[in-house]
């Protein structure tokens, strides 16, 4: 059959709309029928109630639609500000710090085997007095520790604490060894003599004026001057002790003794008599009659002056041995020995 | 009449043909069960089906219950979006 041209435009609008109407419930049909061929055949396969539950469970997961809780029923920061007990010292830790505490309790963290790397090396120093000098390059640009003085600290807190709570021991013994303890210096007035000594052989000690401490650093603190150090050992052993280590003269401290002081001075007489001569005579009062001063001097051989305590008694020898080597000269021969530089300088006053 | 009838079987000739029908057809079913059509009608299929016995039910019970409630259930949005696109689609291809 022939299809003759028509166009649309003759019709109404009613038409054209009840023609689209036509064509909507069409559409519409289609949607239901597809769905009840799915739904026919879900039944007869056996699928369609299969994901159903029982009505308890239904009732039981039903989805929860109230304030401040969420689908599950569950309440949002139930957990902030809980506190949970550590498995390993069985302290109750804030939840937000417990990750940190564990880290430490456990040792197993990075941080927590410098730690204890670093209180093994602490305690060695200390037991055996060995040099510190191989940490020195990590300890000079190191404000936080510093070996001895963190370890005394450590002891004292920890004594403080035993003495005071004699009924938490464990808790509070446990937590000071992994507080991290700042203090980079000592109270001098609470240490005694001997300590004092152990200390300033092996550190720094010069006393700061801010904090009135001293200083922990190696011997080598670039931060202070060997005077400093000089100073504050004199001002805290008293006048007679210095035991910086000097390169340039062998000073000898408070052990020294009388009869090696004579021992000195009879050889230094021996050395004035040996050079007896017309020519040397003047040296050779200058080198004698050290035995008329009997204070306990240094031995210094290379220089006059000396710090402190020696100053008198440079002065002393100066004059004693221009004066006093007739004294000596009469009644020793002795082999002679290298004449000390220091009448040199009364050579040439005489 | 004639005309009318002919020019009805044109058109949807010319829908056919163009795919449009297709198009329309997967447009309405998506809209459907976005609006959760088809979960409001898959109830309803289960109470028939729980009616009529879950052995002995056949489509045309499905059919003859369910369509009726099928459209009378269709969102009003959905119903004017298609609407619209095949008063659009006849507009355009109004001449044959």
């Amino acid at each position: 059959m022939k299809m003759e041209n028509m166009s649309l435009s003759g019709l109404d609008n009613t038409k054209l709309e009840a023609l689209a109407q036509d064509i909507y419930s069409d559409l519409v049909e289609d949607a239901c029928l597809g769905l009840c061929f799915e739904v026919h055949r879900a039944v007869k396969q056996g699928y369609f109630f299969l994901d159903d539950t029982d009505q308890e469970s239904m009732k039981d997961f039903e989805i929860v639609d109230q304030p401040g809780v969420d689908i599950f029923g569950q309440v949002y920061n139930q957990w902030k500000n809980k506190e949970c007990v550590c498995p390993n010292c069985n302290r109750s830790i804030a939840a937000s710090r417990f990750a940190p505490h564990l880290e430490k309790c456990l040792g197993m963290g990075r941080n927590s085997s410098r730690i204890a790397n670093r209180r093994i090396a602490s305690s060695n120093n200390t037991n055996n007095k060995s040099e510190s000098d191989q940490e020195d390059n990590d300890d000079v640009n190191d404000n936080d520790w510093s070996y001895g003085s963190e370890k005394k600290v450590l002891i004292r807190q920890m004594d403080n604490v035993l003495f005071s709570l004699p009924g938490e021991l464990s808790s509070s013994v446990n937590t000071d060894p992994y507080k991290y303890n700042y203090n980079t210096g000592i109270n001098y007035e609470t240490l005694g003599p001997d300590e004092l000594r152990s200390l300033l052989t092996t550190q720094c000690g010069v006393i700061s004026e801010h904090t009135k401490k001293m200083c922990t650093r190696s011997q080598r603190c670039p931060q202070h001057t060997d005077q400093q150090r000089r100073a504050v050992r004199v001002f805290l052993l008293g006048l007679s002790a210095t035991s910086l280590p000097d390169s340039n003269t062998a000073v000898e401290s408070d052990g020294y003794d009388a009869s090696d002081g004579q021992v000195l001075m009879s050889r230094l007489q021996w050395d004035g008599s040996s050079d007896i001569s017309p020519s040397d005579s003047a040296s050779s009062k200058a080198s004698t009659n050290n035995s008329d001063s009997k204070k306990p001097k240094k031995k210094k051989k290379t220089s006059l002056n000396s710090t402190g305590g020696g100053g008198g008694g440079s002065g002393s020898v100066g004059g004693s041995s221009s004066q006093g080597c007739l004294a000596g000269q009469a009644n020793r021969k002795k082999p002679k020995l290298p004449v000390p530089p220091a009448p040199s300088i009364y050579d040439n006053l005489n | 009449m004639n005309k009318d009838s002919q020019m009805r079987a044109a058109i949807n000739q010319k829908l056919i043909e163009m795919g449009e029908r297709e198009r329309l057809k997967e447009l309405l079913r998506a809209k459907l069960v976005e609006c959760g059509w088809k979960d409001q009608m898959k109830a309803q299929c289960k109470d028939v089906i729980r009616e009529k016995g879950l052995e002995h039910v056949t489509v045309e019970d499905l059919v003859v219950e369910i369509t009726p409630k099928g459209r009378a259930l269709v969102p009003d949005s959905v119903k004017k979006e298609l609407l619209q696109r095949i008063r659009a689609f006849l507009a355009q291809h109004s001449t044959l």
